[in-house]
């Protein structure tokens, strides 16, 4: 049988093992945070939902892919009960997009299948994620928190497309039907 | 037989008939999702099952099983009647008022919000008064069990209090803490929403408040199980437990850590800025701790036994345990599920990683196989052990409680394990039907037909546990409560911090000021605009 | 208690763990991380960190785009507090002034005198409210509607609209009913989630929690149903925030679209 210090030995040495298992993880998540620049979601930006389809960035008219004079693609979509405006977007493929996404009526969530694009869509901030895309083709984006019982049926399509194949007319839009 | 037996019956067959009910709405929601496509498969009733689904088990089913064991403990382990009866009578009754309102609110279509509540979507204001009336009923329930502690500690100066009680009243006080958020979520933001006294909601203040509550309540609902662990396992398995000073610290690990973290569900959100993000990740990663050093003592607690009963070699121990115990195998395949639950864990709470899990069914499997596989079939087991001491009468075998367990296990992995591999595939949650032509979604198919299998095997398993225990049984010889596991060396000395709460009490107070200080007085600072209440109750 | 010895040797060190543990998070999460992936980005550390505790918008790993876009609303009705309460009033006893324009189609009762103009009898008071602001401000148009609505003074709206939301529905002529009530259940109830099209009831259904302004539809008349959804599918009618009805409508078949507004118009 062990004696009392044997079992006071083992813990402490078993209490190194956990501490190293978790200093392990934390030094994972950080090395990530450094050398990729990885965040989650954070914006902090207020917006308010009652007066959304009213001003300038999410009125019905500016929604979708816009890239900026100085190359920057910006994507614009709302969530409301229960779709997505604009059903389709596009967006070129090894180049950052910045997609900011928010809701007029009650929580929503968004998910690209396949790649990093997660983020909750909550009324009164504006939801803003930053990605690369790699992969070509119609990519499923399903709204992926309880927002009613239309819930299931609501999702919409970024069309991830290489380059070349990506325009943007004279004012700097680009949108699915133009492909 | 213990005197206070028919308060402690009342509490758990008010939890296990809620759950019973929850499980024939968990398997029918599998049918609806799967291509199978049942009756009555709208998204009307679906969203409506899914609420009732997870208010039953989340709220009802726990509360009244800990409630109810604690009670127990308190009477068994510190071996004195419980201290006002009559009041824990008064808290079940009210408690029982809150269940009866919100599931009947529930089921009459008028609170379909999901467990969560996701405001602005406001249900009727009843179903959430409901709720408050089951946590106050938990409120008393704290009360009694600090003063059963605190009445034993004066009649015992200088004793460790059991590690059993000391475990139920690191629970209750962890309980107090942590329904702070969603009480006040619920009084100051949703019921005077509900009540139509206020037209918007600042949806990201709510969600920090539920947050608050949100992993912590995890915790309440696995105390049970860590309390078997540590106490009735070693017990039931014919050792010793290796550490009492280990059984001490872990309980106050979860009480200290499972607080300041409740971030981590909101990592995705955008109303909560990248620091404190970063902080409650740091602080999740230490709940990882507590678990560790359990599975380290029940393991060494575990190999004692094994070898006392004649057990060679280095894994030798383990065939020699007694497996035909129902809390052997219990807390046996309750660890093989804390090994997959545990390491699905690590991928939620990794920020980066968390982006590809976030709200898909990967979430869903986790908590199922924790709560679920982990913690509940320690309910079970718990109960199975108790039962003879409540009723008087013992099963002629233990038989049909093992195929129970089995069941359960089994049905719990085949569920989970494909819930897992579809969320990496990127099945998202909370959805009623699936458009199965979609290419990207006709792959899925034959996964989640599995797991609706799981869902019937779960089914079967929950009548079966009713049955056992309502079952004729042979009257018990000894009916006794069982024998709490024997510390390897008796715990004579404990630190004093280790014997009390209010150091651990200050250390909370410390973490929760840190990590959620900040993040709840921004919606005060900068008030956000609010959002319009949506009523699904008329 | 006399503590024991070491009692206090194990206070000091489990409130270190706990200090440095915290310390550390906060160095890393408030300073370190934020400002290197800050300097990646070109953000200056100061505004790095004022980030990384929410002290402004923005992550500190990446610019926000600007934006000058002008407004383009397709309705100006917002559903601030002050509205929505004015909706929530008790009906006007005697009926509004102004009702009696809207007697000479719609009836005094609120009940259509033509199939071709919808019901307002038990009608949704916000929907009521919306449509009448709509044609005032031109986001939806029509040649009686919109000159009498430019008529209406703004707060003329919400008594108007309060008014006929209180009148009974119809009553249904059950014998017409069953050769009425064709197969469309399932985009009623469930949806079709593989166009994208949730199930009606999901925002016009009693207890959905859909959009404010959402119309309840059982009862209406089926010739203004019908021509209503054309005309959303068409685009000709495009004064529903985010094209919530355009979308939807424009995916439907001329069949479905001729069943659905048979359903309602016949169901309870």
């Amino acid at each position: 049988m062990a004696s009392e210090e044997d079992v006071l030995r083992t813990e402490i040495r078993w209490s190194y093992v956990v501490a190293g298992a978790t200093a392990l993880i934390l030094g994972a998540i950080l090395f990530a945070g450094l050398a990729r620049g990885i965040n989650p979601p954070s914006n902090l930006e207020r917006i308010d939902p009652k007066t959304l389809h009213l001003t300038g960035e999410f009125a019905e008219g500016n929604l979708g892919t816009r890239v900026a004079p100085n190359g920057d693609v910006t994507v614009r979509i709302v969530t409301t009960q229960f779709a997505f405006v604009p059903q389709c977007v596009v967006v070129p493929t090894g180049r950052r997009v910045t997609l900011r996404f928010a809701s007029p009526d009650v929580i929503h969530g968004v998910l690209v299948a396949g790649t990093n694009v997660n983020t909750m869509v909550i009324p009164g901030y504006v939801a803003q994620v930053h990605s690369t895309f790699t992969k070509t083709g119609d990519l499923l984006t399903p709204c992926h928190e309880y927002c009613g019982l239309g819930h299931s049926q609501m999702w919409a399509v970024v069309r991830a497309v290489p380059p070349d194949r990506f325009a943007a007319d004279a004012e700097g839009r680009a949108n699915c039907d133009r492909l | 037989m213990i005197a206070s037996r028919r308060l402690v019956l009342a509490h758990l067959w008010t939890a296990f008939i809620a759950f019973a009910a929850a499980c024939v709405l968990g398997a029918w929601q599998m049918w609806v999702r799967s291509p199978l496509r049942p009756p009555l498969a709208t998204p009307e009733n679906y969203f409506l099952s899914v609420t009732a689904h997870g208010s039953a088990m989340a709220y009802v089913l726990t509360t009244f099983f800990i409630m109810g064991f604690g009670y127990y403990v308190a009477e068994t382990a510190l071996g004195r009647p419980l201290p006002r009866p009559r009041i824990a009578w008064a808290a079940f009754w009210i408690a029982m008022l809150g269940t009866l309102l919100a599931l009947g609110t529930v089921l009459s279509g008028r609170a379909t919000v999901l467990y969560t509540f996701y405001p602005p979507m406001t249900g009727s204001a009843v179903y959430y008064v409901g709720l408050v009336l089951v946590v106050v009923g938990s409120w008393v329930w704290v009360g009694l069990m600090v003063e059963a502690m605190r009445r034993w500690k004066k009649a015992e100066p200088g004793r460790p209090v059991p590690l059993a009680m000391f475990a139920t009243v690191a629970n209750a006080i962890m309980w107090a803490w942590t329904t702070v958020g969603v009480a006040a979520e619920l009084l100051f933001q949703v019921i005077p929403a509900a009540l139509g006294l206020v037209q918007s909601v600042d949806v990201g203040l709510s969600r920090t408040l539920f947050s608050w509550t949100l992993h912590a309540i995890v915790y309440f609902w696995l105390f049970p199980a860590y309390i078997a662990f540590y106490t009735m396992a070693p017990a039931a398995a014919g050792g010793r437990l290796y550490s009492d000073t280990m059984g001490r610290l872990t309980f106050v690990l979860f009480l200290l850590y499972s607080l300041p973290v409740g971030m981590h569900h909101l990592f995705m959100d955008p109303e909560h800025s990248t620091g404190f993000k970063f902080l409650q990740m740091v602080l999740t990663a230490f709940v990882a701790v507590p678990t560790l050093l359990t599975v380290f003592t029940i393991t060494a607690s575990m190999e004692i036994a094994g070898r006392l009963a004649g057990g060679r070699g280095l894994f030798g121990w383990i065939g020699a345990l007694p497996w035909h115990r129902p809390m052997v195998l219990a807390t046996g395949l309750s660890f093989v599920m804390l090994f997959f639950g545990g390491g699905g864990g690590l991928v939620n709470m990794a920020y980066g990683m968390n982006a590809m899990v976030h709200n898909t069914s990967w979430v869903t499997a986790h908590f199922h196989l924790i709560f679920g596989g982990t913690v509940v079939i320690m309910y079970f087991a718990i109960a199975y052990a108790i039962w003879p001491s409540l009723t008087g009468r013992e099963a002629g075998s233990f038989t049909r409680q093992r195929l129970q367990l089995w069941l359960w296990f089994i049905g719990m992995m085949v569920t989970t394990l494909p819930w897992h591999w579809l969320g990496l595939l990127g099945q998202w949650r909370r959805v009623a039907l699936f458009d199965y032509t979609n290419p990207t979604i006709a792959p899925w198919a034959p996964w989640v037909i599995v797991s609706f299998v799981g869902g019937l095997i779960l089914l079967v398993s929950a009548l079966l546990f009713v049955a056992n225990l309502a079952g004729r049984h042979v009257p018990a010889l000894r009916a006794l409560p069982p024998r709490y596991a024997q510390s390897h060396h008796e715990a004579s000395h404990v630190p004093t911090a280790l014997n009390g709460f209010g150091f651990w009490n200050a250390a909370v107070a410390v973490l929760m000021l840190a990590a959620y200080g900040w993040p709840i007085a921004q919606f005060f600072v900068e008030p956000s605009p609010g959002a319009i209440v949506h009523r699904v109750d008329r | 208690m006399n503590a024991p010895a070491g009692s206090s040797r194990f206070t000091v060190l489990a409130g270190s763990a706990i200090g440095a543990i915290l310390l550390g998070g906060m160095l890393f999460g408030f300073a370190l991380l934020p400002i290197i992936q800050g300097r990646q980005a070109g953000i200056d550390a100061w505004t790095a960190f004022c980030r990384s505790l929410g002290i402004g918008p923005g992550t500190p790993a990446a610019s926000s785009p600007a934006d000058t876009a002008a407004p383009r609303p397709v309705s100006d009705v917002a559903w601030t507090g002050a509205t929505l309460a004015a909706l929530a009033g008790a009906a006007p006893a005697a009926p509004p002034e102004a009702a009696q324009q809207c007697a000479s189609c719609h009836g005094e009762k609120g009940i259509a005198i033509d199939p071709a103009f919808p019901n307002l009898a038990g009608q949704s008071a916000a929907a009521i409210f919306k449509q009448l602001h709509d044609y005032r401000s031109g986001a939806r148009a029509h040649d009686v509607m919109t000159p009498m609505a430019q008529g209406l003074a703004e707060e003329d709206l919400a008594p108007l609209a309060v008014h006929f939301a209180s009148q009974p529905k119809g009553s249904l002529d059950v014998t017409a009913r069953a050769d009425r009530n064709l197969p469309v259940a399932d985009l009623v109830f469930r949806g079709d989630p593989a166009r994208g099209i949730p199930a009606c009831q999901a925002c016009h259904g009693a207890r959905s929690g859909g959009p404010i302004e959402t119309p309840t539809l059982s009862r209406q008349n089926e010739a203004y149903l019908a021509d209503q959804l054309r005309r959303y599918a068409s685009g000709e009618r495009g004064n529903d925030i985010y094209g919530r009805m355009r979308g939807f409508a424009a995916k439907l078949t001329e069949d479905e679209i001729k069943r659905l507004a048979a359903f309602y118009a016949w169901t309870e």
